[in-house]
């Protein structure tokens, strides 16, 4: 099925269920979007439009039901960017940003494509310099970029070891850790399978175990759940939010609006158009 | 950190059966090619075990590099991820000598020194490995990366050892090793040799270990003040 023909439905699915057309517009957007951004069909990554609208529509309403913002104390700051830019040569790749993230609070960052989001998340991770400006961030964080995150020749336990050494974890405790973190998203790793056997979506949810391994004070997502089903959109969502009532910084990356009205700071990227 | 990495890396390594294969298969092919000329077919497996250590090297350090700067963000160090990783390609390479140390004791009954083949064939796994992750740092893609090792052996092979720019080469002293091992007179080689073999053993080394280090070093970011 053609990408708009699908998106069609999936609109329409979304209307008769009650979401406001706008709003059905701008998720069906995202959703064909990020299809095309993974280089498939949103028919292949999704499955049929109108079973997925059921599904989307049911998250819809109850993102509203959890937009009510928790009573929760903010900590202390784990991420202050001022006036943060970033150039390659005469090229611009971030524009000046500023940003204060405190832990139990989530900021979500938004842009174009070439906007400068996994940019601003390498800055922040420690990867690259920035061109001006001033990064602070606490020392104990956790990153899940969005691709190479993960080694395929490995298993999920041999990762959890790996991850649990850098961070000066016994073996032991980093795999316990990282096999009940892997099930609060809905997957039990197998022992013998090695990550490049698994499907997109497993992927990335060791990816994003691998990330919080630690409880870090400040987690670092490059648009995590690509590849993710439904189920596993929804499992991550509320995993940010349970990071963020234990207390720590999430900055995530993502170009799924209707998840910006639970986020408490939207940070959003002018698109770079050149020198 | 470090016997970690050195456990993962054999792992993966394992995991590539085929390519494995390979890396034990390419000395073969250049020993039994010479091999009605014994000297030559000792020289041309050494080089042979040195090109297949050096290429796994460069595979191995390309392919972990996106993983390494993972890991040294969140805490890993540059040095342990580098060396985890030098110590299992240089216990691959053991492994590989020492089944071509066999191949030559049951194929060759003349050789005067075989304390030379093996010092020989260690020494060449030695500089392999590192010389690998000194081209991976500098080159960074795979393709491009094999095709600058491949320049090198072919050279390696082609060029006159008597020449002065031949010294420049990474593994000239497996000439001056072999002939120290096969021929009985050649005593005066083995000095030039294991001097020629330290000097690019401490090159390599320190260049991969050092540009491994800055590369992967993660920016110092100052902790959020109290003031704000």
């Amino acid at each position: 099925m053609a990408a708009g023909e699908w998106q069609g439905r999936f609109t329409d699915g979304l209307v008769d269920r009650g979401v406001h057309p706008a709003e059905a517009d701008e998720l069906a957007r995202d959703a064909v979007l990020e299809a095309e951004g993974a280089g498939l069909d949103p028919a292949s990554l999704y499955g049929p439009a109108v079973a997925y609208a059921v599904a989307m529509a049911r998250t819809v309403r109850d993102a509203r039901v959890n937009a009510a913002p928790l009573a929760r104390e903010r900590g202390e700051v784990v991420l202050r960017l001022h006036e943060v830019t970033k150039r390659y040569r005469r090229r611009q790749a971030l524009p000046p940003t500023s940003l204060t993230l405190r832990a139990g609070e989530v900021a979500a960052v938004v842009g174009a494509n070439g906007s400068g989001k996994s940019t601003l998340l390498n800055l922040c991770a420690g990867l690259v310099r920035a061109s001006s400006g001033t990064v602070e961030r606490t020392p104990r964080i956790g990153y899940a970029p969005q691709q190479d995150g993960v080694a395929p020749l490995l298993t999920a336990t041999e990762h959890f070891r790996l991850f649990g050494a850098a961070y000066g974890m016994a073996p032991r405790r980093a795999v316990a850790t990282g096999r009940h973190l892997a099930s609060q998203l809905g997957w039990t790793p197998r022992r013998d399978g090695i990550a490049g056997h698994l499907s997109g979506g497993t992927q990335q949810k060791l990816n994003v175990v691998l990330s919080e391994l630690d409880r870090p004070d400040l987690i670092l997502l490059d648009e995590p759940y690509q590849g993710f089903d439904h189920g596993s959109y929804v499992d991550f969502w509320d995993q940010v939010f349970t990071w963020r009532d234990a207390g720590a910084g999430v900055l995530v990356v993502t170009h799924l609006l209707h998840e910006l009205d639970r986020v408490d700071h939207v940070l959003e990227l002018a698109a770079v158009t050149g020198a | 950190m470090l016997l970690t990495v050195t456990a993962t890396t054999l792992r993966e390594v394992v995991r590539r059966p085929t390519a494995l294969l390979l890396v034990f298969a390419l000395p073969l092919v250049f020993y039994l090619v010479r091999l009605d000329v014994p000297w030559q077919a000792i020289r041309f497996l050494a080089i042979g075990v040195g090109w297949a250590i050096a290429t796994l090297s460069l595979f191995s350090h390309v392919s972990s590099r996106h993983l390494d700067q993972r890991l040294a963000v969140v805490g890993a160090s540059p040095s342990a991820l580098f060396l985890g990783r030098q110590l299992a390609l240089l216990g691959i390479g053991a492994v590989v000598a020492a089944c071509y140390l066999g191949v030559v004791l049951l194929t060759q009954d003349e050789i005067p020194r075989m304390g030379g083949i093996v010092l020989l064939l260690v020494t060449t796994v030695l500089i392999s490995a590192p010389l690998g992750a000194l081209v991976s740092l500098i080159i960074g893609r795979e393709l491009e990366g094999a095709l600058a090792l491949l320049s090198v052996m072919a050279l390696q092979l082609l060029v006159d050892p008597e020449e002065r720019a031949a010294g420049l080469l990474p593994l000239w002293s497996t000439r001056e090793l072999s002939a120290y091992a096969i021929e009985d007179h050649a005593t005066a080689s083995l000095a030039p040799g294991l001097a020629h073999f330290a000097a690019t053993l401490a090159l390599c080394t320190a260049i991969g270990w050092a540009a491994s280090v800055i590369r992967l070093t993660p920016v110092r970011l100052a902790t959020p003040g109290e003031r704000h």
